[in-house]
């Protein structure tokens, strides 16, 4: 087997054990909108369980209504986790590319700085 | 013997805004061969390498690598996997040690001294420079960096823009030797290239884009400069 069989082997099996999401599935568009789905249900449901508690003087439907409320706001805080997940991770590596942008683009110009000053000190006219 | 084919781009199209760039490309680059991707400016090379790598999402057709469908696959998946773009305008920190930058591809896996020992056995002047900050490098240099980055990922397919850009012909010409050495590795290169004298030398094939279509393929010999001067300036040769 030659060396090329060998890299090419290796890329088809490397590739084959690489767990490539279905692009036709768009799960993460699917999980940010499960997110901004729970974070409201889980608000309108704490807000339910409020009125429901206060619209009677039965403690066992004022309990339920406890838990309904609790069930809410576990909701909305799952939610609002898969919401920055899901939409929040897009925005740091975006942000991470521009500052390392933004440092290449400052060494440039630093760089750019001391060659014109290297040229400057070479004048001889006074300053 | 027929080579794998590594990368295969099937009737893709891609656009930006609306706008379709691509209207149909369709290549394949095996493992061991150097393809040229030819045209003038504004013809879809760039878009083309950046969908290769997954950095460009496609409106419609196939990317494949190794015969399996990546289509919207993510970039950095493509690039675990062995894809690598060196993209146009060298892509090192210029603010970072030659040894700096090749550290930076310790992300890879690999240690630190495996990534210097491949990249200064390919390119001796870069161990001369290692210290040195690589915004300082000449253009040559510099590309040679960013060819060394490359191969520290230990890539299955290389894609390479422009790699002659603002160089020496004498430096460019050096540099795809490299190139060819690379591919004969089991590397598979696709190389957009403006200036079609300098990467014909080495290219298996090449395919001419025109308006984001592959207009020609051609095998680079001694009649293939005229052939791609008519198709460059509109005619059929």
């Amino acid at each position: 087997m030659t060396e090329t069989e060998t890299r090419a082997d290796r890329f088809a099996r490397e590739l084959a054990e690489l767990k490539i999401p279905d692009p036709a599935a768009q799960r993460a568009g699917l999980w940010l909108r499960l997110g901004v789905l729970m974070m409201v249900l889980g608000l309108v449901l704490a807000a339910s369980a409020y009125f429901i508690s206060h619209n009677t003087t039965d403690p066992l439907v004022q309990r339920d209504a406890l838990a309904l409320a609790l069930g809410g706001i576990a909701g909305t805080v799952v939610g609002s986790a898969l919401f920055l997940r899901y939409s929040l991770t897009g925005f740091l590596r975006f942000w991470m590319a521009r500052q390392s942008y933004d440092l290449a683009l400052l060494a440039d110009r630093l760089f750019e700085r001391d060659l014109n000053d290297g040229f400057a000190s070479t004048d001889s006219a006074p300053r | 013997m027929t080579a794998t084919t590594l990368l295969e781009l099937r009737d893709v199209r891609a656009g930006y805004d609306g706008i379709t760039v691509l209207q149909g490309v369709s290549l394949s680059v095996a493992a061991g061969q150097v393809v040229a991707l030819l045209g003038p400016n504004g013809a879809g090379k760039t878009t083309t390498l950046r969908v290769a790598a997954g950095i460009h999402p496609v409106d419609s057709g196939r990317l494949q690598l190794a015969g399996r469908n990546v289509t919207g696959a993510s970039p950095r998946d493509l690039a675990r996997a062995g894809v690598c773009l060196i993209p146009e305008g060298r892509g090192v920190f210029p603010n970072l040690s030659v040894r700096d930058n090749l550290l930076m591809m310790t992300f890879t896996g690999r240690p630190r001294e495996q990534i210097e020992q491949i990249a200064y056995a390919r390119f001796p002047i870069l161990a001369k420079r290692a210290a040195q900050a690589a915004g300082t490098l000449s253009g040559g240099e510099q590309q040679m960096l960013a060819l060394a980055r490359g191969l520290a990922t230990d890539p299955a397919v290389l894609l390479l823009d422009e790699l002659s850009m603002g160089l020496a012909p004498l430096v460019v010409g050096r540099l795809y030797e490299q190139v060819a050495e690379i591919a004969r590795h089991g590397v598979a290169v696709l190389v957009v290239e403006q200036f079609a004298a300098a990467v014909l030398d080495i290219a298996d094939h090449a395919a001419v884009l025109v308006r984001g279509r592959v207009a020609h393929r051609i095998q680079p010999d001694r009649g293939s400069h005229a052939e791609l001067a008519a198709l460059y300036l509109g005619s059929t040769p």
